[in-house]
């Protein structure tokens, strides 16, 4: 018999639910919105970030930055498997809704990226503020879906400090680079801090989504937590904080943005897939999928049927 | 036809099931008893899986070379010497990177 919501939201816990299950539509529901979000961030990250592999300045900075777009594909993958096992979508129709642009990602990932300056911004900024999060969902309701983390989280850390380094040599390097690298920050700042979202009262999904155990921190700690560690190592390496949006110390120490200076439209506009060069970035991948098309046409009508019992040739 | 049935078990509700041997039973519900009573009366159990051992496929050191055998080192956090404060998470991430490689030496 299918589990009451409200027995659901008792026993909401890390780690509690998984497909022996029997959960009720509006958690999975909730649940798949999720991870797909997830799922497709990862994968139009990569593909924002492989061109870098080309540009990168050095052969280990080539090495690193290709095994990093590796991961994130590879993080994709495991989040699709995750969502999947809710059974209400299909890796293939989660894969055609974000070639169609109907799938939903990221609001960083959204933007073009057009300098090897620009790159820690992501792979820093973005990445360390992905982890943030990514460590409390360690602790989701939905198994599959903490089980993903625990993987994704191990090979974060590289992809995290790796971007701190590229940052450093950047902020270490010539005027020239200092300078474009201070420029890269002032344009990605605002985006980053709205990686994490509206505030609490007015974002949509979070109430039943921390009710029934799927999320595990609010937009607002983790937006504090990355604030807090972020700011001052954005100082350490000499960046400087734009003027918008105003973000200043509490009395308590910690960092607070005035969120109005943020440009919500803009997000907004981002998060409904309609923001120009976006689209052309979801456009892009779906090309890319769609060269690959025919591989995948093989794959699978090579593949025996599933199951090592299929019969063989000398059967 | 008896068969074999390979065993994983999980300790706990949310950890992996990990496997822990195997059981010969005829079907799928004589082999599920069967593990419960081999694998899962000491330790603490909360889940066990048993999967026809001839449905498990298998590909070993033989058939290719794993990763982890070439340096890779800019693979691992230990390779960004930063001297910088890092963020809990990345600390866990970089203590778990430490764990791995260490095991990867000793193995």
């Amino acid at each position: 018999m299918t589990m009451d919501i409200e027995t659901v939201k008792e026993r909401a816990g890390p780690r509690q639910f998984n497909p022996a299950d029997d959960l009720p539509e509006e958690y999975r529901k909730a649940a798949t919105r999720m991870i797909e979000f997830h799922a497709n961030s990862e994968i139009m990250g990569a593909y924002l970030e492989r061109p870098f592999i080309r540009q990168a300045p050095s052969i280990d900075r080539k090495l690193a930055f290709s095994a990093k777009v590796q991961d994130e594909i590879g993080h994709g993958q495991l989040l699709y498997r995750a969502a999947e096992t809710l059974g209400i979508k299909t890796r293939e129709e989660m894969l055609d809704d974000l070639a169609a642009g109907n799938g939903k990602f990221l609001n960083c990932f959204h933007y073009p990226m057009e300098s090897w300056e620009e790159t820690p911004m992501i792979a820093f900024f973005v990445d360390g503020a992905a982890m943030r999060r990514q460590a409390t969902l360690r602790r989701t309701s939905w198994e599959p879906y903490a089980h993903a983390m625990d993987k994704v989280c191990f090979e974060e850390g590289f992809h995290v400090k790796h971007g701190e380094d590229i940052l450093a040599t950047l902020m270490s390097g010539s005027r020239a680079e200092q300078r474009r690298t201070q420029e890269a920050f002032e344009e990605w700042w605002p985006r980053i801090i709205q990686f994490f979202g509206p505030t609490d009262d007015r974002s949509t999904h979070h109430d039943f989504a921390a009710d029934v155990g799927l999320k595990q921190m609010t937009n607002d700690e983790l937006r504090q937590a990355f604030l807090d560690m972020y700011v001052p190592k954005a100082r350490s390496y000499g960046l400087e904080l734009p003027e918008y949006p105003r973000v200043y110390q509490n009395d308590e120490g910690r960092w607070v943005v005035e969120e109005d200076d943020l440009d919500w439209d803009e997000f907004f506009t981002v998060a409904r897939n309609n923001y120009e060069p976006g689209v052309g970035q979801i456009d892009a991948r779906a090309r890319a999928q769609e060269a690959v098309e025919w591989v995948r046409g093989v794959v699978e009508s090579d593949a025996p049927a599933a199951g090592g019992q299929a019969p063989q040739a000398a059967d | 036809m008896t068969r074999i049935w390979e065993v994983f078990r999980q300790a706990e509700k949310g950890e992996y099931h990990t496997h822990c041997g195997n059981v010969h039973a005829p079907d799928r519900e004589m082999a599920k008893q069967f593990a419960a009573i081999q694998h899962g009366r000491r330790k603490p159990t909360n889940s066990i899986w048993v999967v026809p051992k001839d449905e498990v496929g298998e590909i070993d050191t033989d058939d290719v070379a794993f990763g982890g055998t070439t340096d890779k080192g800019y693979r691992w956090t230990t390779a960004y010497n930063l001297q910088t404060r890092q963020a809990e998470e990345v600390e866990e991430s970089d203590a778990e990177q430490q764990d791995a490689e260490k095991r990867r030496r000793t193995a």
